[in-house]
C-alpha cells in the first residue's frame, strides 16, 4: 500500500515536471521576444533623436544653403524642402513603429506573466510533491 | 496571545534574505558601472567636439594647410588644404549640409549643449541608483546582523485594563483635542487674515480706474461730517483739540485729494513704499506723537464716552483705544481714533451709509507732514477700494461692524 502511494506520486511528480518543461519553454520564448523588442525600441528611439536633430538643424539653414544625402558611396545634391519632408516623415515613421513596438511589448509582457504564475505553480506543487516524497 | 495580537515580529532576513539583498546590490552597482561607462563616453564626445570646434575655428584662418593626407590604413601622403571656409557637415541619418566656418561651429556648439543635457540626466541617474545600491546593501547588512522588524496595528481606541484607565486616557485625549482645536482656530485665522491682505493688495493693484471715483466721495464726505462732528461735542476744551486735529486731517488730506486726479499712477508706486516710509518715519513720529499725546488722550477718552451711545460706530474707538501703553502704540491709538471719530461722524449724518469712508479717513494721521500724510492716505485708500468691493468681509478687517450693536472687541476688553 504504501510503496503503490510511493510509485502514484512518483508518477505525478515526473508527470508535472514534464508539463513544466512543457510551460518554460514557451516562457522562454517570450522572455527573449521581449528582449528583442527592447533592442529594437532602443534603436528607433535613438534614430529618432537624431532625425530630430538633423529636423531642427535642416530648419536652421538657409534656403539656399546646400544639402547633400549620402547614398551608398555617393553624396546626392538634395533640395533643402525635400531633405526637409524626407526627415519629417521618417520621424512620422519612426515614431508609429515605437507605438506598434509599445502594444506589441504590452502583450508579450502580459504572455510572460500569465506563463510566469503558471510556472511558479506548477514549482510549487512539484515541491510540496517532493517534501510528500520526501516524507514517504 | 496578547503579543501575537498585539504586533508581530518577523526578522528582516526572512523577508529580504542577505544574500538577496547582496545581489540586487550588485546588480544595481553594476548599472551603476554602466552607467558610468556612458557618462565617460559622453565626456570623451564633449571633448571631441571642443576639439572640433576650435579646429573649424582656426582653419579659415588660414588661405591653405598643408597637411598629411590618410592614404588606406597606413598611409599618408602631403596634400594642400584648400578652400578653407568650406565644410560639409553630417548632420545625421546621411544628409549633409554645405556650411561655412562660422555656421559649422554653431551647429558644434548646440550638439555640445544637447551632450551636456544628456550628461546632467545621466548624472541625476546614477545619484539615484547609488540611493539604491546603498539602500540595499544596507538592508544586507541588516539582514545578516539577524535584525527583526516589529509590526504593531495602530489600534485607535485603547482598550486597556478596566474604564477606569480609559475614562483617564479619553480625558487625556480630549485635552489634546481641545488644544488642537484651537491651534487649528488660530492657524485658521491667521489664514484669513492673509487672504485678506493679499485680497487688499490685489484690489489695491488693479482699481486704478475705481480710485477717482472714491476719491472723490471720499472728499465730499469728509468735510460735512467733521463739521457735523465739532458742533456736537460740548465740551470746548476737547472741542479745540478735536478741532486741531480735524482741521489737520483736512488739510493733510486735500493735497492728496488733488494729486490722485493728477496723476495715479505715482500714487500707486507710492503705496508700494508707503510700508516702508512708515516704519522709518516711525521714530520721528515718536516725538511729534509725545506732543501729541495728551491732547489725543483726552480726545479718545472722549470720543470713547460719546460713541457708545451711537450704536454703530463706538466699538472702533474703543478697540484703538486698547493698546495705549506703549508709547508709541498709543500714538497709534491716537491717531486712529480721531479717524474713527471723522468716520463716526460721517456715519451719523450719512446713516451709517458705508464703512469704507472710516478706512479712507484714517488717512488723517495728525503727526505727519503733508507729504507724509501723502504717502498714508494712499496706503489707506487702497484699503478703502477693498472695503467697497468686498462689503462685508471687509468691515473685519477695519475692526468696525456697523450691523452689531455691540462688538466683540469692546466685549473682550471688559
Amino acid at each position: 500500500m504504501l510503496l503503490h502511494a510511493c510509485v502514484v506520486t512518483k508518477h505525478t511528480l515526473n508527470l508535472s515536471v514534464k508539463i513544466l518543461q512543457e510551460h518554460l519553454t514557451p516562457l522562454k520564448e517570450v522572455n527573449y521576444d521581449i528582449a528583442k523588442n527592447h533592442q529594437v525600441r532602443k534603436k528607433y528611439t535613438i534614430q529618432l533623436g537624431e532625425n530630430e536633430l538633423v529636423l531642427k538643424e535642416l530648419d536652421l539653414l538657409q534656403e539656399d544653403a546646400n544639402v547633400y544625402k549620402l547614398i551608398g558611396p555617393v553624396l546626392v545634391k538634395q533640395d533643402l524642402a525635400e531633405a526637409n519632408a524626407n526627415v519629417r516623415k521618417r520621424i512620422e515613421y519612426i515614431s508609429a513603429e515605437l507605438k506598434r513596438l509599445d502594444s506589441s511589448l504590452q502583450d508579450m509582457e502580459e504572455k510572460q506573466n500569465s506563463k510566469k504564475d503558471a510556472v511558479l505553480k506548477l514549482q510549487q506543487k512539484i515541491q510540496s510533491l517532493q517534501a510528500g516524497k520526501g516524507k514517504a | 496571545m496578547e503579543d501575537a495580537k498585539k504586533g508581530t515580529v518577523t526578522s528582516l532576513a526572512s523577508i529580504f534574505p542577505a544574500e538577496e539583498a547582496q545581489k540586487a546590490a550588485k546588480r544595481v552597482e553594476d548599472t551603476i558601472a554602466e552607467k558610468e561607462k556612458e557618462l565617460d563616453r559622453l565626456r570623451g564626445f564633449i571633448a571631441d567636439n571642443n576639439n572640433l570646434i576650435n579646429l573649424v575655428q582656426k582653419l579659415p584662418e588660414e588661405l591653405h594647410h598643408d597637411i598629411m593626407v590618410p592614404f588606406g590604413k597606413a598611409a599618408f601622403f602631403p596634400g594642400r588644404l584648400i578652400h578653407t571656409n568650406e565644410f560639409l557637415v553630417l548632420l545625421g541619418e546621411g544628409y549633409y549640409a554645405e556650411r561655412t566656418s562660422k555656421q559649422t561651429t554653431e551647429i558644434l556648439k548646440r550638439r555640445g549643449k544637447s551632450l551636456d543635457s544628456q550628461i546632467n540626466s545621466l548624472e541625476a541617474i546614477i545619484e539615484d541608483h547609488k540611493a539604491e545600491a546603498s539602500f540595499f546593501s544596507a538592508t544586507a547588512s541588516e539582514a545578516a546582523e539577524g535584525l527583526v522588524e516589529i509590526r504593531e496595528d495602530y489600534e485607535e481606541e485603547n482598550s486597556g485594563k478596566g474604564e477606569f484607565k480609559s475614562g483617564i486616557l479619553t480625558d487625556a485625549d480630549k485635552v489634546k483635542a481641545t488644544a488642537d482645536d484651537e491651534e487649528f482656530a488660530r492657524m485658521m485665522s491667521r489664514l484669513d487674515e492673509l487672504e485678506k491682505e493679499e485680497l487688499a493688495a490685489e484690489s489695491g493693484n488693479h482699481s486704478d480706474e475705481n480710485e477717482e471715483t472714491t476719491s472723490d466721495f471720499d472728499e465730499i464726505s469728509y468735510q460735512k461730517p467733521i463739521d457735523i462732528n465739532l458742533q456736537n461735542s460740548e465740551d470746548t476744551q476737547q472741542r479745540i483739540t478735536l478741532e486741531q486735529i480735524n482741521d489737520k486731517s483736512i488739510a493733510t488730506e486735500f493735497p492728496g485729494e488733488c494729486s490722485y486726479q493728477e496723476d495715479i499712477s505715482d500714487q500707486l508706486n507710492f503705496a508700494s513704499l508707503a510700508l516702508q516710509s512708515q516704519t522709518r518715519e516711525g521714530k520721528s513720529l515718536a516725538k511729534n506723537l509725545k506732543n501729541l499725546d495728551a491732547t489725543s488722550e483726552k480726545s479718545t477718552t472722549h470720543l470713547e464716552e460719546k460713541m457708545v451711545q451711537p450704536t454703530t460706530a463706538s466699538k472702533s474707538v474703543v478697540i484703538q483705544h486698547q493698546p495705549s501703553q506703549p508709547l508709541f502704540d498709543r500714538q497709534k491709538a491716537s491717531t486712529s481714533s480721531i479717524v474713527e471719530h471723522a468716520g463716526y461722524a460721517q456715519r451719523n449724518s450719512k446713516e451709517k451709509n458705508s464703512t469704507s469712508s472710516q478706512v479712507g479717513c484714517r488717512t488723517s494721521e495728525p503727526s505727519f507732514d503733508s507729504s507724509k500724510a501723502f504717502t498714508g492716505s494712499i496706503l489707506e485708500h487702497a484699503g478703502n477700494l477693498q472695503t467697497r468691493e468686498k462689503n462685508s468681509t471687509s468691515s473685519q478687517v477695519t475692526g468696525s461692524q456697523p450691523s452689531k450693536p455691540v462688538s466683540r472687541f469692546r466685549m473682550q476688553r471688559r
